[in-house]
């Protein structure tokens, strides 16, 4: 029985070509999106539990009660400490092991070649608390060695062009000489669903020797390490949160009494600060705790984009519902008759189901196909690097095969109920005619254009409001800015030789130095203190004198730094208008203002003071408020960026000067450098990637759902065919019988605009409320997409409307 | 006794009047007979053809059928006892497009659950008997009317039903084709099977050894 039901499916698909592409081209591409989407979603959901023991690892962090009316704070960077003193102190502890990320700065030498090589550290038992394989080398020994190195296959690749490299040496550079380490370990390369990741990997007893994590030896006051524990199997210390309180009293016996005193409020029954045991496998969606080098993601997050894909699906399943239903008056005469000759109506549904499946399953091919050559572009929109592996993604085997069941009995349910439920008497005398017209047809039309149009209302709205934010003026210029990232080097040296030298030029107007860069990965620094009793949070941007004037920001009371009042490079301080706003002084009395309560000691009786106050101004995406911000001159900061004005045009011969210039001063040092305006422009990476990812998802369905109507709209033209000779015969123009054929679709699409506008409203509505600078919804973008919809639904319909018009009467009302 | 009809009503509603298609109709077939309904169009032919095909319902009245009382048995059990008892010719042949002659013949062979190697060795007698071993794998737009009624009737035949309704069964075809048809029609009755047939024609009706006439849904009982 099934081999007939497949046969007849195949013929009846070769049959109708033209509705077989329609359905099949329509499936195979919402298949392919929704199987992508669902790639990232499983992917997302299956962050860290490749590990073996993945059950029992645990995630140290900390976590600070709401205080003072701000939010919950936590944040994973732990003190070096800790994970010794937990393993010591709580016998539920097993083992711990703590990692240090690579903080991007690093430089490596391999025969005299030097790069940058970001290192991470961890201590020798990662490799048997972790499964991360070894291509090459011992796991137990791979870091036993201070002066170990482990490398991943890619980065060897990358360094050596070829994978085994085991006792090969590389060069780093500690402070301030290279250092050989010995490769020890080929690591496989870490798969996309890691929150670990590393290039190369040293010994975190190493670390410790180094200047930087000296400071952090033994200091529970310098927190910078991510720790790992992995715990006796039932222990319950994960709930246990007094203990984990008293443990955290026990290392600092003052802290919570030093808060109160200093007029900090929290809820009283909890602990305010403690640290707390997160399982390693809730990691990546938990979006309180904070840190990591991959960003967590919201699970709401993921469930909205599988939910987008999901209606792009939708679209395409309903294609192949309206389509059937349209095509029912043709096999009607197959109905009626297999009920005659004893089919029962159970195994009529069954035929028609298998024939769903059987397309389903054809689209599925196609689809999955289709999806392996998206899936670069798609791992460039999602920013992982995903690959269709059912080896990492066991789950996905059975969930494409579920979808694709899930798939055709969706798309062919209600046909089949339809088809097999007619009465075969009438439906052999071709009385029954179910076409684009009946009600439950023309419903899910309106869901689909709903659906297409609405995501594109989406898009326009998150393109603008990305456009506004881009192109808005910060409060400075951001334009023909080159910041050079001298992270690394002696760049207190260099800094003065390089401005000196590249000032000479004519296309470089300006040069001024400053700690951090700008806009998303550069960085930023905040300070608390007491300012009068009071808790302030003030950003802090070491700068020099040519900065402000550089980047145009203006003065509107006091004076800019001066490079001759000794003075400034001390305690001078220039605040922005929030920061006077915050601190309860006016612009008038700002200057002369003192920073009491400053956290640092500047010098004997020295406070930091007010000299000057700039407009209001946005380092920070548009879509915070500006913060209260202070410049100064503070001893012992060093300019690691120099911001470079250069000519507007072509930057390459003021590009080409910085860098030779770079090559003499710091030696075999990579020059690395930023246009300003980029980065500032990354602060809104994630809505271009979500204006990108609703803007295909949009466009994709209203091709899906064109699709559908030009089929419905050519089994109108056909299901009328009579009705249109008749009339033709009777007189009526093309216009006449166009206008006969598109009225009732168009009026779906209008339809369907009026559901899809309101909610695409309210839901950008409440999506712009996240930004403190923000668009107002013009009326313009409904009218706009409406029109597009319209218009493209008409050509989509008069295309064929017009074939059917043109067509010659007398031919169709002969054959009928 | 094969059906028994008694005071058989049909009608339907237009508005406030209603029409009657059937009208207190008695019938009595017995096993073995060649019977012709015979009348102009749209006295009733084709409904009491389907009524007693239980293809329709009736409003009133009994049907016994085999002894069972048709008008009594659930959807079910009906569809169980035609589709093993009533095998069907129409006017228009109504074979499916998308199966080869083959596979028209099977199919009611497929929702009777017969094996697989049965299912083949009844098609081939059923060829072979009809002489068109070689269209079996033609599709019915390939055939001419005639054969596509061939088809039809081993289709009805397969099945090896008690009783054969045929609806104007040469209605669509030209008078050698029609001749061949009932001349088949003949040959089966003289071996055993029952057949009712609904037909215009005088000649046709006289292959049967009865004729009722039925004029505006009921018997024309002055003919």
């Amino acid at each position: 029985m099934l081999t007939h039901y497949f046969k007849i499916a195949l013929r009846n698909l070769k049959r109708q070509k033209g509705l077989s592409l329609i359905n099949i081209l329509g499936l195979s591409i919402g298949l392919a999106c929704f199987s992508l989407f669902l790639l990232y979603s499983v992917n997302e959901f299956s962050f860290d539990r490749f590990h073996k023991d993945a059950d029992n690892i645990y995630r140290a962090y900390r976590w600070t009660e709401a205080m003072n009316g701000e939010d919950v704070k936590a944040d994973i960077y732990m003190p070096s400490p800790l994970g010794p003193a937990l393993k010591t102190d709580i016998p539920d502890v097993k083992e711990f092991v703590r990692f240090r990320e690579d903080w991007g700065d690093d430089f490596i030498k391999i025969n005299d070649q030097v790069s940058s090589g970001p290192v991470a550290y961890t201590d020798p038992s990662f490799f048997s608390m972790f499964t991360f394989p070894l291509k090459y080398g011992n796991p137990k020994t791979a870091l036993s060695d201070l002066h170990n190195i482990v490398i991943t296959e890619k980065k060897a690749i990358e360094l050596f062009g070829m994978d085994n490299v085991v006792g090969r040496t590389i060069e780093i550079k500690i402070d301030q000489a290279f250092v050989p380490f010995t490769i020890s370990a080929v690591a496989e390369n870490i798969p996309a669903n890691s929150s670990i990741e590393f290039e190369l990997l040293g010994n975190f007893n190493f670390m410790e020797t180094t200047n930087s994590g000296k400071r952090g030896v033994n200091n529970w006051h310098r927190s910078g390490y991510i720790t790992y524990l992995k715990l006796n199997a039932g222990s319950g210390l994960l709930n246990d949160i007094q203990k984990l309180a008293s443990f955290r009293r026990k290392y600092y016996p003052e802290e919570e009494r030093r808060l109160k005193e200093a007029g900090h409020t929290w809820e009283a029954n909890s602990p305010l600060i403690r640290f707390g045991l997160q399982p390693l496998k809730d990691g990546h969606t938990d979006t309180i705790i904070q840190g990591g080098t991959v960003d967590q993601v919201n699970p709401k997050t993921i469930w909205i984009l599988l939910s987008i894909a999901a209606g792009v699906l939708f679209i395409a399943c309903i294609n192949f519902t309206t389509l059937a239903i349209g095509r029912s008056a043709r096999r009607s005469k197959e109905v009626g008759l297999r009920k005659v000759i004893g089919g029962q109506r159970r195994e009529l549904v069954l035929q028609f189901l298998s024939e769903s499946i059987i397309l389903s399953v054809i689209s599925a091919i196609l689809g999955f196909l289709l999806a392996k050559l998206l899936l670069p572009y798609f791992n460039n929109l999602s920013g992982r690097e995903l690959s269709f592996s059912f080896s990492s993604y066991p789950e996905m085997a059975w969930m494409l095969i579920g979808l694709v069941l899930l798939v055709g009995l969706l798309a062919g349910s209600y046909p089949a109920i339809i088809l097999s439920s007619f009465n075969p008497v009438e439906a052999l005398k071709s009385k029954i005619k179910v076409n684009g017209s009946n009600f439950f047809t023309k419903s899910l039309v309106t869901v689909q254009f709903a659906l297409s149009v609405g995501l594109i209302i989406c898009t326009m709205i998150i393109l603008k409001q990305t456009r506004y934010m881009t192109s808005k003026y910060p409060g400075f210029n951001k334009e023909n800015i080159v910041v050079v990232d001298a992270d690394g080097t002696e760049s207190n040296e260099i800094y003065p030789l390089f401005k000196q030298a590249l000032l000479t030029r004519t296309d470089v107007s300006a040069i001024a130095g400053a700690e951090l860069g700008l806009g998303e990965g550069t960085g930023w620094s905040r300070s608390g203190f007491d300012y009068k009793g009071t808790p302030k949070s003030v950003f802090e941007y070491y700068v020099d004198s040519d900065y402000i004037p550089l980047m145009g920001m203006q003065l509107i009371e006091g004076r800019n730094f001066d490079p001759t009042i000794t003075s400034d490079t001390i305690n001078s301080v220039i605040v922005n208008e929030a920061m006077v706003k915050d601190f309860g002084w006016t612009i008038e009395n700002a200057v002369g203002q003192v920073l009491t309560g400053y956290f640092r000691n500047l010098g004997p009786d020295k406070l930091p003071t007010v000299i000057g106050v700039v407009k209001d101004f946005n380092f920070r995406p548009f879509k915070e408020d500006v913060k209260p911000q202070m410049f100064h001159q503070f001893p012992d900061y060093v300019p690691y960026k120099y911001f470079v004005k250069i000519k507007p045009g072509n930057p390459s011969p003021s590009l080409d000067a910085m860098q030779k210039e770079w090559n003499t001063l710091a030696g075999n040092l990579p020059f690395k450098y930023n246009f300003l305006d980029e980065n500032l422009d990354n602060f809104y990476k994630a809505e271009k990637r979500l204006s990108s990812i609703i803007g295909w998802a949009g466009g994709i369905s209203v091709f899906l759902a064109c699709l559908g109507l030009f089929g419905l709209v050519a089994l109108a033209a056909v299901n009328r065919t009579k009705e249109i000779g008749i009339r033709k015969v009777l007189g009526a123009s093309v216009a006449n019988i166009v206008g006969l054929l598109s009225k009732d679709f168009l009026k779906l699409v209008i339809i369907a605009l009026f559901i899809a506008a309101p909610l695409a409203f309210y839901f950008m509505n409440k999506w712009l409320q996240d930004f403190a600078y923000r668009i107002s919804i013009g009326w313009w973008v409904f009218i706009l997409s409406g029109v597009l919809a319209i218009t493209i639904a008409f050509i989509t319909i008069g295309f064929q409307a017009v074939k059917a018009g043109i067509s010659n009467p007398v031919n169709s009302l002969r054959t009928e | 006794m094969l059906l028994e009809l008694k005071n058989i009503y049909k009608w339907v509603n237009s508005g406030s009047r209603r029409i009657f298609l059937l009208k207190d109709i008695n019938l009595e077939v017995k096993e073995g007979e060649f019977m012709s309904i015979m009348g102009p169009s749209g006295s009733g032919k084709s409904t009491l053809l389907n009524v007693i095909g239980m293809l329709d319902h009736f409003n009133e009245g009994t049907y016994n059928f085999l002894n069972e009382p048709v008008h009594e048995l659930k959807e079910k059990h009906r569809a169980n006892l035609y589709k093993e008892y009533i095998g069907f010719v129409f006017q228009a042949y109504h074979l499916i497009d998308e199966l080869t002659v083959y596979e028209n013949i099977e199919t009611p062979l497929l929702y009777k659950n017969v094996k697989s190697s049965e299912r083949k060795a009844l098609v081939a007698d059923m060829l072979d008997r009809f002489n068109i071993v070689g269209k079996k794998d033609l599709f019915p737009q390939q055939l001419s009317g005639g054969q596509q009624q061939l088809v039809g009737i081993a289709r009805a035949l397969i099945s090896k039903p008690k009783l054969i309704l045929a609806d104007e069964p040469t209605g669509n075809l030209n008078s050698k084709q029609s001749e061949e048809i009932m001349e088949l029609f003949k040959d089966l009755n003289n071996e055993g099977v029952t057949i009712i047939q609904a037909t215009h024609s005088e000649m046709n009706a006289s292959y049967g050894s009865r004729t009722i006439h039925l004029l505006d849904g009921m018997r024309n009982r002055t003919n």
